[in-house]
């Protein structure tokens, strides 16, 4: 997914944008926005979350222009920053408090899938077979741990290399490759067995 | 089919995940954002390292210039000197790059290849220390001379490599700021190699005590330490205010 012409137009917007042309910052949306909303979308399984993150993302990296080194790929980069304004709301949301309803009771909160559809609707399998299929793939994610779902989101669904994936994630080559093959191996265990049965 | 099941197809993943979704457009605050901004100036890729490593070096200098240096230095092998001088140098240096300078191409440091560098330039001095240490008999000193024991020497040269080490640790954690935002122990860990480096190519001029058992608890040792610190500081400091408090706390304790 991420070839050299893809990095090298991202390197000359982003080299636009760090001059102040607010079109280039526009083009960098337009380049890395969906993909950076689908890996935050797979970390946080949450839609809603992933695009105020995707917002809060791309404000770090109007904010950290300035560290950018003229010249280099920064697809890695934003995708790093994404990463960790995710782990943060991660944090946040364990740390927040369980809101209960009247009766003590934890409130009902409306619930999404995570490709944005609501979770009491329930398509018909037979009317769209590749969302049921997203809609198990998803669920065996959701299962992976943490370390695991990003190596492989990053990996298998992103593209991105395993050195890339490797900084972004804070972690070194071989753990990723060892986290994505596992949860490879998990999901190909739960999927597998099920497209068979 | 293996035996642990049917294969998928791991393009659903895709699908899963939202792969192809459409963004929703900037929100008024970013565009707020982008419509007021000005021109910035972008880091280098050695800026950092330039201005860790001037900054870091003015105290080791300024300590060999005005000496006191070790009584045995001139009974040395010059080649051993210069030998061990230039290894303490290139571990300190490969490990500041390691640190501070990012890949061709890349705009972060790598906190694996960080890590790895520091690794190995601790255990390449480990090595040095513990199979080509040399003493001048007579000349060089042995810690029961100052009534001191092991210990005490190793406290003292520990002490040392802990000031040297700290101001790179310091400079280190500002350059660093907003920079590594996950890996940062690694990150941490390679500066503080670098700094205890540094302060063990100082301790090379200006220790009299030429044991094995000091060199390789008290030098290296010294470094592990600094590199543990720096793991450590990168993993707990959230912003410059911390880092401020971290020196301040050394100085005040007399490190």
């Amino acid at each position: 997914m991420s070839t050299e012409p893809e990095a090298r137009e991202a390197a000359e917007v982003m080299a636009r944008y760090c001059r102040g042309d607010a079109a280039a910052f526009h083009r960098l949306y337009a380049l890395l926005a969906a993909r950076i909303l689908a890996y935050l979308t797979g970390l946080l399984g949450d839609r809603a979350a992933a695009e105020d993150m995707l917002q809060l993302t791309f404000l770090k990296v109007h904010e950290a222009r300035s560290t950018y080194v003229l010249g280099a790929n920064p697809i890695p980069w934003i995708y790093t920053i994404a990463h960790r304004t995710c782990l943060d709301e991660i944090r946040k949301r364990k740390r927040s408090r369980v809101r209960l309803s009247k009766d003590g009771e934890p409130a009902a909160e409306p619930a999404a899938h995570i490709t944005g559809v609501a979770a009491d609707v329930h398509p018909d399998p037979a009317d769209h077979p590749d969302r049921s299929a997203a809609a198990g793939a998803l669920a065996a994610l959701a299962k992976l741990p943490d370390n695991q779902r990003q190596a492989l989101i990053l990996t298998k669904v992103h593209g991105r290399s395993v050195a890339d994936a490797a900084m972004i994630t804070g972690s070194t080559p071989g753990a990723i490759k060892q986290r994505a093959h596992r949860a490879y191996v998990t999901l190909r265990q739960v999927l597998g067995r099920k497209e068979v049965a | 089919m293996t035996d642990q099941g049917k294969d998928f197809d791991d393009r659903v993943l895709g699908p899963a995940t939202g792969v192809g979704a459409k963004p929703p457009a900037p929100s008024a605050d970013l565009l707020r954002a982008v419509e007021g901004m000005k021109p910035v100036r972008t880091r280098r890729r050695f800026g950092a390292v330039a201005v860790v490593a001037l900054v870091g070096l003015v105290g080791p200098v300024i300590a060999l210039v005005r000496g006191p240096y070790r009584r045995d230095l001139s009974g040395l092998p010059v080649g051993w000197v210069i030998a061990a001088s230039a290894l303490w140098c290139a571990a300190f240096a490969v490990s500041l790059i390691a640190a501070l300078v990012p890949r061709r191409g890349d705009v972060l440091p790598a906190p694996s290849r960080a890590s790895r560098v520091a690794a190995a330039a601790i255990a390449a001095l480990g090595l040095f220390a513990l199979f080509a240490t040399v003493d001048v008999p007579g000349v060089s000193m042995l810690p029961a001379e100052r009534g001191w024991t092991l210990f005490d020497s190793c406290l003292h040269c520990i002490g040392t490599v802990a000031k040297v080490a700290v101001v790179f640790l310091f400079v280190g954690l500002l350059a660093l700021r907003r920079l590594v935002p996950v890996g940062g122990s690694r990150v941490g860990m390679a500066l503080g190699a670098a700094g205890g480096a540094m302060g063990g190519l100082l301790l090379v001029f200006i220790c009299p005590f030429a044991t094995t058992a000091h060199v390789v608890l008290a030098h290296v040792g010294g470094v592990a330490l600094a590199a543990a610190a720096g793991a450590i500081l990168m993993r707990v400091t959230a912003g410059p205010a911390i880092a401020f408090a971290l020196l301040g706390l050394a100085l005040a304790s007399g490190c």
